[in-house]
């Protein structure tokens, strides 16, 4: 059995209101990712789902229940401890692709360097190394603004994976992209899959989620469905 | 080159730390217009601080100086302005050589020369010069402070003789007579002969910029038998008495007083008919008023400074605000609290330094500028530059750390929201 990247057990996320009201999102969800796996998490709007992703994302800390990654318990951490798993386990990919425009696609490359602290020329060079692995080489010193969108995720793609994290996390990665280029992210994800990435994956489109092989389904904050894509019966 | 992370941590906190610095700088560049802006209110506060600090030394110098031209723990006793029939002040009491004489044998007293101030048209050759005449005793050399430069001040003998020596300062030795040495020449001030027996040492300008050096300074009786016509006989502007002591000044006032009281036959009732100034009262005053002009000039100009630091805040809360979705980035990315806020603070601290810098250069250049124009001697003080670096420091942190903290407060969540 692989080693285990993501472990949820009995974890809850209410948010409190001003007037004592509470909302829970997510209630008693349990599950375990383990390395190498390309998991899919879908849910309709309101599901919970972006809760869950900022959760594991570590953005977020859940109100009750245990999150653990590469075997170490985030749940309890401090902010300065979750910035340090958020640059070295986690690899995001945004929906937005939230690229620093002012700056060049080498510099975008090479934040979350400066967060670990390599030098300079130990970032550019592993910047220029990982752009040229997502086949954007010959761009490093272009702004985002002068490639097309679906560059700029790859460029995203090649930020998130520069720390060599453990898992990768996509939120809605193609949401912003036409279908020509939606498939050839998709394409890239896998091959990063093929080579050994842990990938989780929100979307709510079934056809992104089919490129998963695993798919967790979320509905009103509760785990409706873990299993494989293709005995996913749908549920809208 | 391998980059593998099995470093030691301090290394890899100094690379954070330059990279960081490196963001700043970066951030900095990319709004070139702005940055020079604000650093602008930074370099004229900076500036017009330096430059006020600046005047006012040069002003209590000047104060100093003309100061240090006067003889030290001196009394000045002078008439008092009376009544004469019926109209306060339109009169005033009479000073005579005698009263000098008096105070001479008062305890305390180590000098004391009455004084009787003149001006007249000295003549040597084809040369001639406006001077100012002083006629006194030979202990003017101590209550005003002069010292000879070559031959010799006139003795009490010559005083009581009336006899013609005087002693010619620095300007009227050049004026008139050039390269020759004045000493034992024969020199006219309004048409009488007179012995040059000692130059004085140049003492420069005096207060209001005067020149103290075109003095000529005569015994008193000669002055009055064969210079001045007078019908009051003895009659002297004022009297200079030296204290030996700081610490005596007070109890030979009194000592004065009461002695003048008795010897000029003042009923106990009546008023005094002279004053007694205390001169290391005045002086002291007067320095005080250059060290409070300082201040004064340098809190006026630190106005200046407290607008470009509000500018520095402005900036750097717009660029915050600006760059909210930035922030939520580099925190998602992995950026401790730690790391936002030193790159928000090293911001503002950069423009602040390089503000006080810029500015502290331009304000002695400025000052010594204005120094040259003026023809006064602009100190450049250690205070100029440890203001500078300070108000880079204070500045920096104080207006960089409310926009920094709140950059560090955001929540990622929400600042990827941010559009």
């Amino acid at each position: 059995m692989a080693k285990k990247v993501i472990e949820v057990k009995n974890l809850y996320k209410t948010y409190f209101m001003e007037g004592g009201n509470s909302y829970p999102v997510l209630k008693d969800i349990n599950f375990t990712i383990h390395e190498g796996e390309f998991v899919a998490i879908m849910g309709p709007s309101g599901s919970g789902k972006s809760t869950l992703m900022n959760t594991l994302g570590c953005l977020d800390k859940p109100t009750s229940g245990t999150y653990e990654i590469d075997e170490q318990i985030v749940s309890s951490m401090n902010d300065d401890q979750l910035a340090e798993i958020r640059n070295k386990k986690i690899g995001f990919v945004f929906q937005g692709f939230n690229l620093l425009m002012k700056r060049t696609l080498l510099d975008n490359v090479c934040i979350p360097l400066i967060y670990s602290g390599y030098n300079l020329s130990c970032q550019h060079e592993k910047a220029k190394n990982m752009l040229e692995h997502v086949g954007l080489g010959k761009f490093i010193d272009r702004l985002p603004n002068q490639i097309s969108g679906g560059m700029q995720q790859r460029v995203a793609i090649a930020r998130a994976l520069i720390n060599e994290p453990t898992l990768i996390l996509a939120d809605e990665p193609t949401g912003n992209l036409d279908t020509k280029t939606s498939i050839e992210i998709m394409n890239l994800f896998t091959e990063l899959n093929k080579e050994g990435k842990t990938i989780v994956l929100v979307t709510h489109e079934p056809d992104i989620a089919n490129y998963a092989n695993r798919l967790i389904y979320i509905l009103d904050g509760v785990l409706h469905y873990d299993g494989k894509v293709s005995e996913f019966k749908g549920k809208k | 080159m391998i980059c593998n992370m099995k470093k030691a941590t301090d290394d890899q906190k100094i690379h954070m730390a330059e990279a960081v610095f490196r963001e700043s700088w970066i951030s900095i560049k990319a709004n070139k217009l702005r940055s020079f802006l604000t650093t602008l209110g930074i370099i004229i506060g900076v500036c017009a601080v330096v430059i006020m600090v600046a005047a006012g030394q040069t002003v209590s110098n000047m104060i100093n100086e003309s100061l240090a031209g006067m003889g030290s723990n001196l009394l000045i006793i002078r008439p008092e302005f009376v009544a004469t029939a019926g109209v306060k002040g339109s009169g005033m009491t009479i000073i005579r050589t005698d009263d000098a004489d008096v105070i001479k044998k008062i305890k305390h007293i180590s000098a004391v020369s009455p004084m009787v101030n003149g001006a007249g048209q000295l003549v040597y050759g084809n040369e001639n010069y406006a001077g100012s005449i002083v006629a006194t005793t030979p202990d003017y050399l101590s209550t005003g402070n002069w010292e000879i430069e070559k031959g010799s001040m006139f003795t009490d003998r010559d005083v009581k003789a009336a006899s013609s020596y005087i002693v010619i300062g620095k300007t009227i030795a050049k004026e008139l007579f050039h390269d020759e040495n004045p000493l034992g020449k024969t020199m006219r001030i309004k048409n009488v002969p007179f012995i040059v027996k000692g130059i004085l040492k140049s003492k420069g300008q005096g207060m209001g910029g005067m020149d103290q050096d075109d003095t000529v300074l005569m015994p008193i009786t000669t002055y009055r038998r064969r210079v001045q016509g007078t019908n009051i006989p003895n009659r002297v502007n004022y009297i200079m008495a030296q204290v030996d002591n700081e610490n005596n000044i007070e109890r030979a006032t009194k000592l004065i007083e009461n002695a003048l009281r008795e010897s000029r036959r003042l009923k106990p009732t009546a008023d005094n008919d002279f004053r007694i100034d205390n001169m290391t009262e005045i002086q002291e005053t007067m320095r005080s008023v250059g060290t409070y002009l300082s201040i004064l000039l340098a809190s006026i100009a630190s106005i200046s400074l407290i607008v470009g630091s509000i500018g520095i805040m402005n900036m750097m809360l717009v660029s915050v605000t600006e760059r909210t979705r930035e922030i939520g980035i580099r925190k998602a990315i992995g950026a401790k609290n730690s790391s936002i806020m030193g790159q928000f603070l090293t911001e503002s601290i950069l423009i602040s330094f390089i503000g006080s810098m810029v500015g502290m250069i331009l304000g002695i250049a400025l000052s010594q500028i204005a120094g040259a124009v003026l023809d006064k001697n602009v100190p450049i003080s250690l205070i100029t530059v440890i203001i500078s670096f300070s108000v880079a420091i204070i500045v920096g942190i104080s207006s960089g750390l409310f926009p920094a903290i709140k950059a560090t407060k955001l929540d990622p969540i929400e600042a990827l929201r941010y559009q």
